[in-house]
């Protein structure tokens, strides 16, 4: 074992820069400027592909707003499908943004070249391959799913702690602690493993031998995006329907 | 998995500060960005797109409504011209007999009527033709009458006769 790790430490694996961050200093705050600086590439995207799509709606859709709708519509499905038809309108923007969101770091990571921007300490990756993303949008999620049950059911919503029988109440309570640290892992484990798996390969052997990983790795990105935020919907369709405690994940 | 193992471990060697798992104000400021990021999805592209769709399907749904609604029209309308036409062709055939049953009563009361008058002229012209023989046949006896005298006269002599 220690022969292995001697003998990755003799390859450039040093220079991939795990856990090295371009710290901002705000006050007596570090912020992670290299996660801050992508994600605000990947906000401007969304917004502008945004605009460029209702800048002028038309009945007969064509180009971007024909893209839009259809990655609009494909949202929705999600959302119906696992809150209900009922409830899911106010929940679109929520489990829509978190795909789109999600899906265009995932993206942005495996096919803008970040590497080539120099920027000092750390490099720019994916939003995503950073905890502090993914984290933040777990907890959102934990938070919108409370608020869902609770403005829905008042205070009934937390009934279901003892829904089948109050012996499960221990588990329940852990299930909400598990839902967001499942849901952010995942999603962070995923997206920093596809780099540096790229990432390695790209250092072994430059050319061709990492592109089947690299299209692997497209295609991880988008299931994770998917994966989110249909779990996200599941959650807020279960805080809100109240008697769908059977299917976990 | 080794990967992972060493990764971390060289991660958590190269620096004090940092490392995969270092919670800052990165976190926050993340869901706060996206937080804004969803409303301004909302305001710029779940909104009016989402309005464009619910608009074109209650369009398509109300014009074909409206489409289907027309058809059942038609095919009544058209249903209801066919009784017409079935009725106006029953009518036209009725007149039809009638007028052809009309006809040859006509013609036949005319045949009966043309037979009639020529029986009628034919039994007058027989009549006339009794009536000429009588006179000629009357005509034919004083003939007689006088050629007998004559002969009679010429036989015994004038005053013999008379």
């Amino acid at each position: 074992m220690i022969e292995v790790i001697n003998a990755f430490n003799c390859l450039p694996l040093a220079e991939l820069e795990v856990g090295k961050h371009f710290y901002w200093q705000v006050g007596n705050l570090n912020i992670h400027g290299q996660v801050v600086l992508t994600s605000w590439f990947v906000i401007a995207l969304l917004v502008v592909a945004s605009i460029v799509a209702t800048r002028n709606i038309q009945k007969v859709p064509s180009g971007m707003q024909n893209f839009m709708e259809y990655a609009l519509e494909f949202i929705r499905d999600l959302a119906k499908g696992q809150i209900g038809e009922k409830e899911y309108r106010p929940w679109v923007p929520f489990v829509g943004t978190l795909f789109l969101f999600i899906f265009v770091c995932n993206w942005s990571g495996a096919l803008v070249p970040w590497k080539l921007i120099k920027i000092p300490g750390g490099e720019l990756a994916a939003p995503t391959s950073d905890i502090n993303t993914t984290v933040a949008l777990a907890l959102l999620t934990s938070l919108a799913y409370f608020y869902a049950g609770l403005s829905k059911r008042g205070l009934g919503y937390f009934s279901k702690y003892i829904q089948p029988t109050p012996i499960l109440l221990p588990i329940n309570i852990l299930e909400d602690f598990t839902k967001p640290l499942s849901l952010s892992f995942r999603l962070f484990g995923n997206i920093l493993a596809d780099e540096l798996v790229v990432g390695v390969f790209v250092l072994l052997v430059p050319l061709f031998i990492p592109l089947p990983v690299m299209i692997l790795g497209l295609f991880t990105s988008a299931i994770q995006a998917l994966i989110f935020a249909t779990l996200a919907a599941v959650y807020i369709g279960e805080a809100i329907e109240g008697h769908g405690e059977e299917h976990h994940d | 998995m080794t990967h992972w193992t060493i990764l971390l471990a060289a991660a958590e060697a190269a620096e004090a500060k940092g490392g995969l798992f270092d919670f800052d104000a990165t976190l926050p400021i993340m869901a706060l960005q996206f937080l804004i990021l969803a409303v301004v999805l909302n305001a710029l592209f779940y909104k009016p797109l989402g309005k464009a769709i619910d608009e074109r399907d209650n369009y398509i749904r109300t014009t074909e409504k409206e489409a289907r609604e027309r058809l059942a029209k038609a095919e009544t309308l058209a249903k209801q011209y066919e009784q017409e036409l079935a009725q106006s062709r029953k009518q036209a055939q009725a007149v039809i007999a009638g007028a052809q049953a009309e006809g040859q009563k006509m013609a036949s009361q005319q045949i009966a009527a043309a037979m009639q008058e020529a029986q009628a002229q034919r039994e007058q012209a027989q009549k006339e033709l009794d009536q000429q023989k009588q006179e000629v046949f009357r005509s034919l006896e004083q003939q007689v009458d006088t050629l007998s005298r004559q002969i009679l006269q010429k036989l015994l002599g004038a005053e013999l006769v008379s």
